[in-house]
């Protein structure tokens, strides 16, 4: 890849930056990122570790029941408790809703729709009072039939789930309208493929397990609220309070500094922010309140379960004539994300050219906890599903996956209208990580199987989609004030990613300085414009393109400003290394500081996001390769290496981008191996609402890991940079998957895939007539 | 089981004189004989590095170094330190720098969201204080109790067995 950029076409409002005309000096360094200092030393003071003078602790009662209606609820005697200062029920909040993505929930409803569900918030001196007031309220309710599955909620005569999002529309416990999208004829090309393959998969939901569980500090002052949050956007939560609490934006302030882990679970205001603004509201004192882990487990939304039947057709030659997928989803009582389902196309209707296509979503309501963004959405469930059902497809052919994939491999975003992508570079992904597994060892390790250890390698692709979304509004300011200070403001939360190491790096490159010569404000709406919450992949994508925009402002305004001292005309300037020089000059310059001293005033600039454009389709995609050893008598699978290749575009931080992919490597293979709910069929109480139970991977479990990614230019990106916290995560489970089904002869397709699922496809292959 | 009954039993003192040092400081407080290590650190001695992601053993977030051995602080009462030497996170850092496993995980970006940090990092420095010369297998078993949703891991190992050089280099002595 060349390392002059190119025309750019970032999507901002007005004025696209122009090219640099030089090499690149910042981008694709890896800088250390920006707040690893203070988490190293235990400096970094999360919400959590926050106190304030005065400060209340509030507990929360949650309900045994799974469905529910209250009767009555007493608080007489907890509001008798010493130190006890202000409770709240239904019963003193009536019309009050959270918000969450702007959609409004009762804050606290008369009937209950899971087990764990809010039913009062105490508000005491200490977290022991509060803890106290909480086991003295007495609850009279009227227990009901609960439908904890999908299947359960269908049955006719079903109790409608009393669901958090009251106004969405729904048929009895099915949310409408139903989401059905077709290409073309599937029942044609059903009946003209040479093979048919009907495939069904069951996915459990997944807990996101951030380590710092939900904790919200927040005090109003009689005119203002400020909330120190653990949050994924602070201007999320500022529009969400102010319009839950009746207050205008200006009278609501968000400060995340640092958080323990979100992943899309804390991408708005969750129901711990209005509580604890509500009450401080009421009792005019700082309120903390922070979730324990069982509750953790309890109400947070978690990851969609689904059942799903994919069926494909294809000719002998192995070109596919029909996709048809039948999905079946739970929402839990409440789906926070609903209308999404769009993001089941990516996998199924578009990885692979297919001319007769069709996805049906029929999304149900539960008696079980809300659920909502996780890593990826619901693309890994799309995924599990179409690559698995992909290889058994090459497996009735008798062919060999990778072939399979590239024979149907589409060019095109939409082949009919010849609509393309901004770029795609799948297929040297696939190549990438074919040539790093050693793909050509497929058929003898197959032949040597058979003994107690068994060995297989397998594949996945994926596609995602995440290329900003509306408002598309976002805005960065960058500051340079006559003594050499450069300041750039950004109302983005760092939850980890590095967002707050990566958006300076840009902004430097502008001006050709270092870094670490820009401070930034972040993680706080004071001083800063609207900002996206770090979800989504939003962060690059949004915030990239409005920061270079103000920093190109700011960069030729100083020019101007300098280009008379020099002499020259300000096109003929070059700012780069910390110097302003001549262009084929560059003995006639000066430093950026002596730049800076010439300015009469500061020199300030905001950058917008724009909306996307027409006519393009922006996608990322990757590809990751396995190679697995089961254990045929314990059914325990070993990950022996790993390869993920991601068509990166250019990293702006490669050292960055490498931890973002073993995150969302790590992240799916808990997913595909450990992590399973175990929930009482009669009550719906999640069993092992613990980290020991609910198995996330450990530094133990981990493979060894090794990255071979694909750079290519796509100026649509902010110096190309694609996104990459999610995508990665998609085809893990399935690539595991297929190496599995390679090592055993047989496909397991549920999630996780257990030691005692593993058995039972090894007795399947050994079974007569194994297919 | 026979229960002596030759001395009266004495009613549970509800709190306790202790005498800890912590990151080579001395303290005597009274603690409530239920208050837990990590109470104490956090809420009475300031120590905010010390994380507290499950309250039962099982995340490690919380864990310190307490005579040499990492334990974690949200299963250890306070009242059990007394006598006792307790090293967090915020003794590692000393007048001459970073601790080595501080610059290496900075270096090799073994810290994202961070919360799991401080407990990673005395897990480590228990294993390099007892074993200088560690494989990639021992950093692995070090930290297999300290969870990190963000999968950190890779370069916690690389970061743990830089720092080990380092630290040999040095003469086995950090900062």
């Amino acid at each position: 890849m060349s390392d002059s950029v190119p025309a750019s076409r970032l999507p901002v409002e007005g004025e696209v930056p122009p090219a640099l005309g030089r090499e690149l000096t910042v981008i694709g360094r890896s800088v250390d990122r920006r707040d690893a200092l203070e988490k190293v030393t235990g400096r970094a003071a999360y919400s959590s570790d926050m106190t304030l003078p005065g400060m209340l602790h509030a507990k929360i009662l949650r309900s045994p029941h799974a469905h529910a209606r209250i009767r009555r609820i007493d608080v007489s005697k907890a509001e008798a408790l010493p130190g006890v200062r202000a409770i709240l029920t239904k019963d003193n909040t009536k019309d009050w809703s959270t918000y969450w993505y702007m959609i409004p929930q009762p804050a606290f409803p008369e009937a209950i729709a899971y087990p764990g569900q809010e039913v009062a918030v105490v508000a005491a001196d200490t977290v022991d009072i509060a803890r106290r007031a909480v086991e003295l309220i007495e609850v009279d309710y009227e227990v009901l039939p609960a439908a904890l599955t999908p299947r359960d909620a269908l049955k006719p005569g079903a109790l409608p789930v009393p669901i958090l999002d009251v106004e969405k529309p729904r048929d009895g416990n099915v949310q409408h309208p139903i989401y059905h999208v077709t290409r073309g004829d599937v029942a044609r090309g059903l009946a003209d493929a040479d093979v048919v393959v009907e495939e069904r998969f069951q996915l459990p939901t997944q807990y996101h397990v951030d380590i710092q569980t939900r904790c919200t500090l927040a005090h109003w002052d009689g005119a203002r609220l400020t909330v120190y949050e653990s949050s994924q956007g602070v201007w999320n939560v500022k529009r969400e309070l102010a319009r839950s609490l009746g207050l205008d934006e200006d009278a609501v302030r968000v400060v995340v500094k640092y958080m323990g882990g979100g992943f899309g679970s804390k991408a708005g205001a969750q129901r711990v922010v209005h509580y604890a603004a509500r009450l401080s509201m009421l009792t005019g004192r700082p309120v903390k309140l922070e979730l324990t882990r069982p509750e953790e487990f309890l109400s947070h939304p978690r990851r969609y379960a689904a059942e799903v039947t994919l069926r494909l057709g294809a000719t002998r030659d192995g070109t596919l004539t029909a996709v048809d997928a039948d999905v079946l989803l739970d929402l839990g009582s409440g789906s926070l994300y609903a209308g999404r389902y769009p993001l089941f196309l990516h996998q199924i209707w578009e990885l692979y050219r297919c001319p007769n296509a069709s996805v049906h979503v029929l999304a149900v309501y539960t008696n079980t906890p809300p659920t909502g963004p996780a890593r990826g959405v619901l693309d890994p469930i799309a995924s599990f599903c179409m690559e698995a059902t992909m290889d058994e497809l090459a497996a009735r052919l008798g062919m060999d996956p990778v072939a399979l994939r590239l024979q149907n491999y589409s060019h095109w975003a939409d082949e009919a209208q010849q609509l393309p992508y901004s770029s795609k570079r799948l297929d040297e992904c696939i190549a990438s990580v074919t040539r790093a597994i050693g793909w050509e060892r497929r058929q003898a390790l197959a032949a040597s199987n058979g003994g107690g250890k068994r060995r297989g390698i397998g594949m996945a692709c994926y596609c995602l989609e995440r290329s900003g979304y509306a408002p598309f509004s976002a805005k960065a300011d960058v500051i340079v004030r006559p003594d050499g200070g450069v300041e750039l403001r950004a109302g983005i939360v760092d939850i980890g990613a590095g967002q707050v190491t990566m958006l300076p790096m840009l902004a430097a490159e502008e001006l050709g300085i270092d870094p670490e010569r820009i401070a930034i404000h972040y993680g706080d709406t004071d001083g800063t414009h609207y900002a996206p919450s770090s979800h989504a992949s939003r962060i690059t994508v949004e915030m990239g393109p409005a920061t270079i925009q103000a920093a190109s402002i700011v960069r030729r305004r100083l020019l101007a400003v300098v280009a008379p001292h020099l002499g020259v005309a300000p096109e003929r300037l070059v700012a780069a290394n910390g110097r302003i020089t001549v262009r084929d000059a560059p003995e006639r310059g000066l430093s950026f500081e002596e730049a800076c001293r010439l300015l009469p005033e500061e020199i300030r600039a905001t950058g917008s996001r724009g909306p996307n454009p027409e006519g393009v389709v922006f996608r990322s995609f990757g590809a990751h390769a396995v190679e697995v050893e089961v254990d045929a008598q314990t059914g325990e699978v070993a990950v022996t290496r790993f390869v993920s290749s991601h068509d990166i575009g250019r990293p702006i931080n490669p050292k960055l981008v490498a931890s973002q992919q073993y995150g969302a490597v790590l992240m799916g293979l808990g997913y595909a191996l450990y992590e399973e709910a175990e929930i009482d069929r009669k009550t719906g109480v999640l069993l092992n609402g613990d980290v020991h139970q609910y198995r996330t991977p450990t530094a133990l479990d981990t493979p060894p890991i090794e990255i071979s990614n694909i750079e290519g230019e796509d100026p649509y990106y902010p110096y190309s940079a694609k996104p990459v916290g999610e995508a990665p995560l998609i085809g893990v489970m399935p690539a595991i998957r297929n190496a599995i089904r390679h090592a055993l002869g047989a496909g397991i397709n549920e999630l996780p895939m257990s030691p005692a699922r593993v058995i039972d496809a090894r007795r399947r292959s050994e079974a007569p007539h194994a297919g | 089981m026979a229960v002596s009954t030759t001395r009266p039993m004495r009613p549970p003192a509800t709190s306790r004189r202790i005498d800890v040092v912590v990151n080579g400081q001395r303290y005597a407080r009274d603690v409530a004989a239920r208050r837990t290590l990590a109470e104490l650190l956090r809420e009475d001695l300031g120590l905010i590095g010390t994380k507290v992601g499950c309250n039962r053993a099982e995340c490690g977030s919380c864990t310190v170094v307490m005579d040499g051995r990492a334990v974690f602080a949200c299963s250890v009462l306070a009242v059990e330190v007394d006598g006792r030497s307790i090293r967090t996170v915020e003794g590692l850092e000393s007048a001459a720098g970073l601790h080595p496993l501080q610059a290496a995980f900075i270096e090799h970006d073994a810290v994202q969201c961070g919360i799991c940090i401080p407990g990673m990092l005395m897990s480590l420095t228990a294993l390099l204080d007892a074993n200088p010369s560690p494989d990639e297998g021992d950093v692995r078993e070090a930290v297999g109790g300290n969870l990190c949703r963000c999968g950190t891991y890779p370069n916690t190992v690389t970061a743990a067995l830089a720092a080990a050089r380092t630290l040999r280099e040095r003469g086995g002595t950090a900062p």
